[in-house]
């Protein structure tokens, strides 16, 4: 299998791929080698023979038939002697690998620009951000090259590529997906994320159906932080859908919505929200509302204006720690020059500064700041308040309890004036919020260079809360009107609309999403 | 009394499994209860019947240390070249005007079968990198996995220092560059360490400063969990290797208060962890062997200034490898304050190290260069949930501690407090296990009950062979072989066997010991002790009294003058017996008669009723 495709590392941006222009322009596959389709079926399953797809997966999520690279120039060799237990899964249900996809260095950028093998475009007219960091991921899926692909979402790095490239993009809930083998960007943060075109695959996938077991159902002993049988059993006891997906008898998208609430947050229309998309996350909201029975309502989550911040403190410093262990001792080159590690200490002070990009090194300054003993109570402790109170808020205006929590008693006082309550406990409770994925639509690579790091923060605003509550979410393509479209040149339109549920309410998320989709489709072709 | 091996009990906490031979409730707590514990199979054959591949090896190998001899010339040679005369340690426990206090970091191994994160296996001396888990060498995307049971050895350290266990504990990242750290931290418990508030009580016989009187309680601030590090040697030509079988493994760290005010009690204090540690089957490796490693904290303040002064600077000497160098690096750091004061100058907080054998600390990093740890939750591990059930049963299962074992050593078996302690303590404590062992057969043998009121003369016989008997053997070159359960080289049924008979006066002790030696050379096969003597005939037969008596004669003849200094005793003239005349005439005996066959006792008897029935009657007479 190996023979057969030379493994590119990184060498990609240099032109010596031998697969053609396009992908060359587009850079989203850091090493390409498909696997062959097997000439005979894998010796059968308990299960039927699954069907088969084909599956990118992000180059930080380990394989041991591609080098696992994380677009770093330290691990530009690095093979991995294992496989994370997500592609073990997915082989197990059908997936051939076809690649790995490009990143920013280990998941650290919001546009997929950060990356040793050079940035990602996601169209070969005009270089535009695949959003990031799983840029590589969204575009093979968009452009139809692997099926599905796995990606991983810190803080939107899965929702992001998917608005930007107008696909499907899937965060689930902290837990469900085994992280063993995904190298860490921020453990208590980081999920494995799916992006498809359709929701429909990502659904079969992780809430199974009548012949197979879904995704949700596995926990992982070798992740410590993966739900025990026993935690999945008792947060699935409060919830619908796990039954699986029953194939060709699914409901009419009419009758999926009909009752079903939407929060609309009311923090999340801020100023920066480009018209366009304030316009059609209005629509959608009214035609969910109006032609299909679903109920909007608003709703507060006033920790919203803290939640970017603290995500900024928490992950950097998790961040800082985590890549501790590239010194140039195992990983990367040793920068032979400097001396040894006594006196002066500057040995992997050097290699350090050699092998980490741009991104990757402020990311771990402001962690080793925010830690650092005169700074932790200031930054660290306090965006770990934040954090609980962005859960809080979730907590608030969902209808159904987080199981992980015992029920919390809160405070009305907090809530902007503009919000109705339904009786004298507070406001109406909802099942899903509604809400764009990302500010702006996808902007030119050529824009994204002149921006400085803390503009590219900015788009993670209405993905990160989601992150720190553990929330699972997903982002839809939501069709922007063309007027305000008209900017990005060569690119229809494409938006995210994004929604969020509660703890391990991941199945009736997917089941509504995709008729939301539906919905949106048959509502307002392109 | 034999004591649980964590081995063994994790099994039964965790999987509910237990050698039904034996049951951890039945045993009291007494220490001369030996038949009803000894059946229960030893625990270390148990451990290997079950998991073959996964079993630690660190109880068969002897751990490298370094040569006695290479060190003792190494001090020697530090001390030439310092050109200073040591002041005797005794002596230098104080210096007028000035109060020393002290604190104490004492790292120890765990006895745990895997590594505290890993599912590798513990080793000391397997082939280097052979038990490296993915996590160890901290490969991308990989985990830890904490392994519950190194909880127990952990808790058992921490009740016998008596502490207060932690319902909950969570692990912190210590964050620090160097080459024998994979991951660039070490994961450790800083925020909520699993164990706090205990105290060590060290007496006049643990070898406290005579200053320090009877008795002196120091407190623990904390017990903490921690991970090892890799093990590194030096090559020649700048390079290292490095060993990640170490790496991993699973570590106590021991705080004391500051509390300690002489630099023979602090000695005295890792002593006494030590004895504790290995006395609850918690730590495999004693300090000699790199199993404890401290690190001491030194202030030293004027007594003029009184108690309510504040603390001096201190400052940190880190990896200390022995008692002594525990004891001889305060003294050098104290000394070195105390000078920096006396010069009107200032002690700066700082890292200190010390060498072997050296007469002063030196300097390792200033104030300015501390690393900061930037101590972190670790995101990947959730906290330790200790329940009260295990703690009950760890500290119901823990046995009799080391002080109570040594006052029973004293009042029952009639030992010294000194060598109690030594038999405590030789062989990481498996000595008083051989000695239980021994004493176990050798009652059954003499059928006595192990609980009756006896003078226990069979228990002091046992102790000091087992002390000064066996001692002697190795004197000179080899090894006991002493196993953890208290076995070695000279089976305890063999050494049994030669006391009975030398209990019954079935053999003298001369035979006895050559016995001794016949079975540490394997001249005697197991359990031939008692066939040796019939071939060799080496019974005692003792001469009769008339025998005796004939002999007695036979000495006594031509001694006017001795029997004269008997004499004036007997008519009140001298005021002392003339008992070294007495021995001087057993010995005269001894020497005409066949000494195999004789008792020295039995020969002193028998002359002394001769002289007094007869020869002094004779001589009153004349």
């Amino acid at each position: 299998m190996l023979a057969q495709g030379r493994p590119r590392g990184l060498r990609l941006r240099y032109g010596c791929s031998s697969t053609g222009q396009q992908r060359r322009l587009l850079n989203h596959f850091i090493s390409k080698a498909p696997e062959p389709e097997p000439t005979q079926p894998p010796p059968p399953p308990p299960s039927p023979t699954p069907t088969r797809f084909t599956l990118a997966v992000k180059d930080n999520i380990a394989t041991t038939s591609h080098p696992t690279t994380c677009a770093s120039a330290f691990l530009t060799t690095h093979r991995s002697p294992f496989e994370a237990t997500i592609v073990t899964q997915l082989r197990a249900r059908g997936a051939r690998l076809v690649g790995k996809t490009n990143l920013d260095e280990f998941g650290m950028g919001s546009h997929s620009v950060h990356s040793a093998a050079g940035a990602v475009s996601q169209s070969q007219n005009e270089p535009i951000s695949s959003g990031g960091s799983s840029g590589g991921s969204a575009v093979a899926v968009a452009a139809g090259e692997a099926d599905l692909a796995l990606g991983t979402d810190t803080g939107g790095s899965v929702r992001l590529p998917a608005a930007y490239c107008g696909v499907v993009g899937f965060k689930p809930s902290y837990g469900m997906l085994s992280r063993f083998g995904v190298v860490p960007y921020a453990n208590s943060l980081d999920t494995v994320g799916l992006l498809a075109r359709g929701v429909g695959m990502i659904r079969g996938l992780v809430v199974g159906g009548a012949t197979k077991k879904g995704l949700w159902g596995e926990g992982d002993p070798r992740d410590p932080t993966s739900l025990s049988e026993g935690a999945r059993g008792r947060c699935v006891a409060g919830r619908e859908g796990y039954g699986g997906v029953i194939d060709g008898g699914e409901r009419e998208g009419r009758e999926v919505l009909r009752g079903v609430r939407f929060g609309i947050p009311l923090e999340y229309n801020i100023e920066e929200l480009d018209p366009g998309i304030r316009n059609a996350w209005a629509k959608a909201a009214n035609t969910l509302q109006h032609e299909f029975g679903a109920r909007v309502v608003p709703v507060s989550l006033p920790s919203t204006r803290h939640a970017l911040a603290a995500y900024y403190v928490i992950a950097p410093a998790e961040a800082s720690s985590n890549l501790a262990k590239y010194d140039g001792v195992r990983y990367g080159t040793r920068d032979s020059d400097a001396a040894s590690d006594a006196a002066g200490g500057v040995l992997y002070a050097a290699s350090r500064g050699k092998g980490f990009g741009d991104e990757v090194k402020r990311r771990i300054l402001l962690g080793s700041y925010t830690l650092s003993s005169e700074a932790m109570d200031n930054y660290f402790i306090k965006a770990q308040r934040v954090r609980r109170l962005v859960r809080k808020d979730f907590n608030r205006v969902f209808a159904l309890d987080n199981p992980l929590h015992e029920r919390e008693t809160f405070d009305l006082t907090d809530l902007d004036e503009s919000i109705e309550m339904e009786d004298k406990w507070g406001p109406e409770e909802v099942d899903f919020l509604l809400c764009p994925t990302a500010p702006t639509l996808a902007p030119k690579l050529a824009d994204v260079m002149k921006q400085t790091p803390l503009d590219a923060y900015m788009n993670d605003v209405f993905t990160v809360p989601a992150s720190l509550a553990g929330l699972p979410a997903i982002s839809i393509p939501m069709p922007v009107a063309s007027e305000a479209a008209g900017d990005v040149a060569g690119k229809s339109g494409a938006a995210g609309l994004q929604l969020i549920g509660q703890y391990w309410d991941d199945a009736r998320l997917l089941a509504v999403a995709d008729a939301v989709m539906n919905t949106l489709q048959s509502v307002t072709p392109r | 009394m034999r004591r649980f091996s964590t081995a063994e009990l994790g099994r039964y906490l965790l999987t509910g499994q237990l050698n039904r031979r034996g049951c951890l409730h039945t045993r009291p707590p007494r220490v001369l209860a030996i038949a009803a514990i000894s059946q229960i199979t030893p625990s270390r054959t148990f451990t290997s019947q079950v998991e073959t591949s996964t079993t630690s090896t660190s109880t068969s190998i002897p751990p490298n240390s370094i040569p006695l001899r290479k060190q003792l010339k190494d001090e020697a040679k530090a001390l030439k070249a310092s050109g200073k005369k040591k002041k005797k340690k005794a002596d230098n426990q104080t210096v007028p005007g000035w109060e020393l206090t002290v604190g104490i970091e004492i790292h120890a191994q765990l006895n745990t079968a895997r590594k505290l994160f890993s599912p590798a296996a513990t080793s000391f001396n397997d082939k280097p990198n052979s038990h490296v888990a993915l996590f160890d060498v901290a490969m991308p995307g990989s985990q830890p996995l904490f392994q519950p049971e190194t909880l127990i050895p952990a808790v058992r350290a921490a009740l016998a220092l008596e502490c207060e266990i932690q319902p909950v504990s969570r692990f912190d990242r210590k964050h620090y560059f160097h080459w024998d750290q994979p991951s660039g931290y070490q994961i450790t418990q800083y925020y909520h360490p699993f164990a706090r508030d205990g105290r060590i009580v060290l007496g006049a016989r643990d070898g406290i400063a005579p200053e320090d009187g009877d008795r002196v309680e120091i407190g623990i601030k904390q017990v903490q969990m921690e991970q090892d590090t890799a093990k590194t040697t030096a090559q020649p030509g700048d390079v290292h290797w490095l060993d990640f079988n170490r790496v991993g493994l699973p570590l106590v760290e021991i705080i004391t208060l500051p509390q300690i005010h002489h630099p023979a009690t602090a000695a005295a204090l890792v002593r006494k962890v030590q004895m504790l540690l290995a006395a609850v089957d918690a730590c495999v490796l004693g300090m000699e062997a790199g199993g404890l490693r401290a690190d001491v904290n030194v202030s030293v303040r004027r007594t003029a200034d009184g108690d309510t002064a504040p603390l001096g600077t201190r400052t940190e000497i880190k990896n200390l490898s022995s008692f002594k160098a525990v004891e001889d690096a305060i003294i050098a750091e104290r000394d070195r304050q105390i000078a920096v004061l006396e010069a009107g100058g200032v002690v700066e907080g700082e890292t200190r190290g010390w060498s072997l054998g050296s007469t002063e600390t030196r300097r390792l990093r200033g104030k300015e260069g501390e690393v900061d740890y930037r101590y972190m939750p670790d995101p990947d591990l959730g906290p330790v949930v200790i329940g009260e059930d295990l703690v009950g049963h760890l500290a119901s299962s823990l046995g009799v501690l080391p002080d109570a074992e040594i006052d029973e050593l004293v009042g029952t078996c009639g030992l010294s407090p000194k060598d109690a302690l030594s038999l405590m303590t030789l062989d990481d404590g498996a000595r008083v296990e051989y000695f239980y062992n021994v004493l176990d057969a050798l009652e059954d043998r003499l059928g006595l009950a192990s609980d009756a009121e006896s003078d226990h003369r069979d228990a002091l016989l046992a102790a000091n062979w087992c002390l000064h008997e066996l001692g002697k053997l190795t004197e000179l070159s080899s090894d006991l072989g002493m196993t953890p359960d208290g076995e070695c080289g000279v089976p305890s049924a063999d050494l049994a066997a030669i006391l009975s008979h030398l209990h019954r006066r079935e053999i003298t002790a001369k035979v006895a010991k050559d016995l001794l030696w016949g079975v540490f050379r394997r001249e005697i096969t197991a359990g031939g002790v008692t066939q040796t003597i019939d071939a060799g005939n080496l019974w005692f037969k003792e001469l009769s009294e008339q025998e005796y008596e004939e002999l007695a004669d036979e000495v006594v003849a031509g001694e006017d003058k001795v029997l004269a200094e008997f004499l004036r005793f007997k008519q009140g003239k001298a005021k002392a017996f003339p008992q070294g005349k007495l021995m001087f005439l057993v010995g005269k005996m001894m020497r005409a008669g066949t000494e195999q066959r004789m008792d020295p006792a039995s020969a002193e008897r028998v002359l002394r009723a001769r002289l007094e029935n007869v020869y002094l009657p004779e001589a009153e007479a004349r």
